[in-house]
């Protein structure tokens, strides 16, 4: 059965800094994400993983090209736009996690969920069945950022980022920052998500959680420069995460 | 749709509340504090005024009153004055009319024109509002309010009159409330006596006896054309005028220090609002940089530019709002103690109601300025990019806490030299205040028996406690326009206060300085008519002079110069080198009896006067300094508190390598006292230029475009020296909250 496209990028361009200093970061990528694929992106750093990554989900603006998401070239919407379209369509983690200090858990999440729904019961409840699949207790819900570990935080940061039901879940390095039990822990939610049918967009460049994924890219001198399909998850396949070594051995990581 | 938006906003509009709680405190007092400052002042400027008419009214005061002597009243008169143009009801009342010494007055001697009434004489013009004492006795004296509000005598008491050397004392009966003098300002006081008293007194003293006529007009828009009809009109009868008052004279005199009060209120709420206004500023460019992450977030998360621009600015509405309705009544707390302030100076009291058309403009003033200078300070939100904010890149420069620094401290020190020059010129150098609100300040003024002027002068000339004697006089003239006060001396240049504050004073017989409200008509060097009885004469207008009597309808001609329309004068001027004015009138007055007719003591008026102004202008400079320290205090603590959030990371580090919580306090403090030094420094020499700027503005005001304010260095560099010390104290206690971080603590972070 053929996938679906739930994003397609043609002919992106993106640099940062002028004249002499310019640093071209991609001149000329094409990229389709489907729809229920847990995609990995990997390259080496300052490869311009996170820019793609941003750039797909309308975080930061490409230089040229076309990002149709949904059948909607979002290169065309203005900021406000945009806002709008993320907040529908878009979740977000991030490595550093960025939960509002100050706010608890359950606060960071309706902060969120507000921006679609009206009902804030509504937001609460499935608040707190997403709280519940990412194993965060009811005990937590009220603790600030501060008061928790990094990775009971970066899972509230997954809730926050669903709580929308997004199209597409975007996480740069969403285990960067965490220590190897926290990391497992937080990898294991977006599989969970991903079985349930949620698209995913991550990058990384940690193989552990690149495993995860079903798909890998490998981005490099601003192109693909390849891409690996690894089937569905499992926990202890060999199989895959030789097929992986092999391919970003390939790749020349 | 509306609902969902609030929902939305509301949120964000919630943790910003929460987590900034002293922040926004400090915010709020400062807007409860501009609130509370202006809407006294409107109050002030809607009720006063009002209340001075409503009660004006009320008590049926005539527009016009004038005195002449008994002896030479008619009963024509009252028909001809019935029938001036714009006179609709004229009535006459007996009284006694001369110089008296009013003994512990204020705990002083003081001198004033009075004039006694028969309390029980009926009359329904110049009605007044008896507060009677129950324990009075049989000779007692009703007194005005001022002398018991600025005077302090009180119901119960007794209070001494000296009378041409005479002493008479008598019991207070009652308080007067009364509309037709009512200040010092005025030029003239009531005394009320009951009827049985008031004969004895009138016969006593039969050659001081007048007719006093009181005026109503249909409404008649220059009461000075009808004052200069009536002086006319008894120059013709060659019956003397001894005084003539108007309604709106006595307006302007007795609530001079309102006008100047509320002036100086909306000058100081205009300095907190735009403090406040930076304080807010700061605080919103501060947040945008502290947050930057967070806002990204919000930002990716779907919260649109307006979305968080409304969670940034609506917990300053919602403050300001609270303050602002906070502040006003507060107002409402202090505002009877004020207007009980004004009455020392007004001579009438009242208490201010509930005003809704100031409160609605306080509210709208406020809630307009705080929304729209918090929604520019957001505005920056618009132009962050949610990716960029994320990784901490801003493009804009740091939040300008020295900026804002900078600009609070000069305003606080804009306040504060403001209230040192008052301070200074009212109670170290006293004669500069008086200067500006009075003509000359002799010791002694005398007047010589006829054909005794010489001898009186060379007398006084060869007396060494004499430092000058010169010849000046206030009388009455007319012009086209109305009457005028007209300062008639020998030789101008010889005066001690120079009033002209544009051109000069006149030099030759046919040379006039006139008061700045008639200046309009009259440019320098065209020629204004002047009449005395049946006499007239051009004088070449040479300069315009101030004065915040007779509402400035006045003008200064040389003696040569009166003489030309047939005018003398008969008073002298004497400049004592030592304050013994009461020794030295006594002295003449035994020995010269002769050659004198009356003396005043002017050195006492001028102290009672200054005594007046010395109260008032104390409140307001205790006002200016609590309102600078609180200013000083908020503003430190909203910079302090955002610094030290701001740097929790290199204040761990520091104690991570070895500083000790006292060492980073100091530290800290000091950082600042560069910013403050510097404007300390740039205020003392900047002060010497806006301070006479500043000073002109408010006196102008009232009437006196050249104030004689001297503008102290010293002044200037020990308040300059103590705004630093102070902020520096200020700074270190603030800082306290260094104590908290620990090195450990933002590991875990």
């Amino acid at each position: 059965m053929d996938k679906q496209t739930v994003i397609s990028a043609k002919h992106l361009k993106k640099a940062f800094g002028k004249g002499e200093s310019m640093q071209v970061i991609y001149s000329d990528l094409n990229i389709d994400i489907y729809k229920g694929d847990f995609t990995v992106i990997m390259g080496s750093s300052g490869a311009g993983k996170s820019t793609l990554m941003y750039s797909l989900s309308g975080m930061d603006k490409p230089d040229g090209g076309e990002i149709f998401f949904d059948g909607t070239d979002i290169t065309k919407l203005n900021n406000d736009k945009l806002a709008v379209f993320r907040r529908k369509q878009c979740g977000f983690v991030f490595q550093q996690i960025y939960l509002v200090d100050k706010m608890n858990l359950m606060d960071n999440v309706i902060t969120a969920g507000v921006l679609t729904s009206k009902d804030r019961e509504d937001i609460k409840n499935r608040a707190k069945e997403l709280f519940s699949l990412v194993n965060i207790p009811e005990s937590t819900w009220r603790k600030t950022s501060s008061q928790i570990s990094g990775g009971e935080a970066q899972r509230a940061g997954i809730v926050r980022a669903v709580i929308n039901s997004p199209n597409v879940l975007f996480a740069d390095e969403p285990t960067g920052a965490l220590n190897s039990a926290n990391a497992g822990a937080v990898l294991d939610v977006f599989t969970s998500l991903h079985r349930k049918g949620q698209s995913i967009v991550m990058v990384t460049h940690d193989k552990k959680s690149a495993l995860r994924g079903n798909r890998i890219i490998y981005i490099k001198d601003g192109k693909i420069f390849g891409e690996c399909d690894l089937g569905k998850f499992e926990q202890d396949d060999t199989e895959r995460t030789e097929k992986l070594d092999k391919f970003i051995k390939e790749m020349g990581w | 749709m509306k609902l969902r938006i609030m929902n939305k906003v509301s949120t964000l509009t919630l943790h910003n509340l929460n987590k900034a709680k002293g922040q926004y405190i400090s915010f709020g007092v400062f807007i409860c504090l501009t609130a509370f400052i202006i809407n006294i002042a409107l109050v002030l400027a809607f009720q006063t005024f009002n209340a001075y008419d409503s009660l004006f009214d009320k008590l049926d005061t005539a527009d016009i009153n004038f005195i002449i002597p008994q002896i030479q009243d008619n009963e024509d008169l009252l028909t001809e004055m019935e029938g001036i143009d714009g006179v609709s009801f004229v009535e006459k009342h007996g009284g006694v009319f001369m110089p008296v010494t009013v003994r512990e007055f204020a705990g002083s001697d003081f001198d004033m024109n009075t004039v006694f009434y028969n309390l029980d004489e009926e009359r329904t013009l110049n009605l007044i509002d008896v507060t009677e004492y129950s324990g009075k006795s049989e000779a007692s004296v009703y007194i005005p309010m001022y002398m018991k509000e600025l005077g302090g005598f009180a119901e119960g008491g007794s209070i001494a009159y000296s009378i041409d050397g005479k002493e008479h004392t008598y019991d207070i009966g009652g308080i007067v409330l009364e509309m037709q003098y009512g200040n010092y300002g005025t030029g003239l006081i009531g005394g009320y006596f009951p009827e049985a008293v008031y004969e004895d007194f009138a016969r006593e003293y039969s050659e001081h006896v007048i007719a006093e006529y009181s005026l109503k007009t249909t409404g008649v828009a220059n009461l000075n054309e009808m004052k200069n009809t009536i002086s006319e009109m008894l120059r013709e009868k060659g019956i003397a005028l001894l005084s003539i008052n108007d309604k709106d004279t006595a307006k302007q005199t007795r609530t001079m220090v309102c006008t100047l009060l509320i002036v100086i209120f909306l000058a100081l709420a205009a300095i907190i609002l735009v403090v406040s206004i930076f304080l807010s500023n700061f605080r919103i460019r501060s947040a945008i940089e502290g947050e930057l992450a967070q806002m990204g977030v919000l930002k990716a998360v779907g919260y649109t530019s307006n979305l968080i621009i409304a969670g940034a600015v609506m917990p300053y509405m919602l403050v300001g709002i609270a303050a602002t309705v906070m502040g006003i009544a507060l107002s409402y707390a202090v505002l009877p103690s004020v207007a009980g302030i004004l009455a020392i100076q007004s001579g009438f009291s009242y208490t201010p109601d509930f005003d809704i058309m100031a409160l609605l403009i306080v509210i709208l003033t406020l809630t307009c300025a705080i929304l729209l200078f918090s929604y520019i300070s957001a505005g920056k939100i618009h132009r962050l990019e949610p990716i960029n904010a994320i990784r901490g890149i801003t493009g804009d420069e740091s939040a300008g806490q020295n900026i804002l620094l900078f600009i609070v401290s000069f305003g606080i020190m804009v306040l504060l030299s403001f209230a040192g020059t008052l301070l200074y010129n009212v109670n170290v150098k006293p004669d500069n205040f008086m200067n500006t609100l009075s003509e000359e300040l002799p010791s002694v003024i005398f007047t010589a028996e006829d054909g005794k002027m010489t001898e009186l002068k060379e007398l006084l000339e060869n007396d060494s406690r004499v430092r000058l004697v010169l010849e000046y006089a206030s009388v009455p003239v007319s012009y086209e326009g109305g009457s005028l006060t007209a300062f008639v001396c020998e030789d101008f240049s010889k005066t001690t206060n120079d009033i002209c504050y544009e051109g000069k004073s006149p030099v030759k017989d046919n040379e006039i300085a006139i008061g700045n409200p008639i200046s309009d008509g009259f440019p320098i060097g065209s020629e204004i008519e002047l009449t005395v009885g049946s006499q007239s004469t051009y004088y070449i207008v040479t300069g315009y002079i101030q004065s915040v009597n007779n509402a400035g309808a006045v003008c200064q001609l040389t003696s040569e110069g009166y003489e030309k329309i047939g005018g003398t004068t008969n008073s002298v001027n004497v400049y004592l080198y030592d304050k013994n004015a009461d020794e030295f009138i006594n002295e003449y007055e035994e020995n010269y009896d002769s050659i004198m007719k009356s003396s005043v003591n002017f050195e006492q008026m001028s102290e009672n006067g200054r005594m007046m102004y010395a109260g008032i202008v104390s409140v307001i400079v205790v006002i200016l300094f609590v309102i600078s320290v609180l200013m000083v205090l908020l503003v430190m603590y909203v910079i302090i508190n955002s610094m030290i959030s701001r740097r929790r990371q290199e204040f761990g580090i520091y104690k991570a390598i070895g500083y000790t919580n006292r060492q980073l306090t100091v530290k800290t403090a000091l950082e600042f006292i560069p910013v403050v030094a510097v404007v300390s420094i740039i205020s003392v020499i900047a002060g010497l230029w806006y301070l006479p700027a500043i000073n002109s503005i408010i006196f102008s005001l009232i009437g006196a475009v050249k104030n004689h304010f001297e503008v102290s260095v010293w002044i200037l560099i020990v308040f300059a020296m103590m705004f630093t010390a102070v902020a520096f104290v200020i700074s270190v206690l603030l800082s306290a909250p260094i104590k908290k971080i620990t090195a450990y603590s933002l590991l875990k972070e």
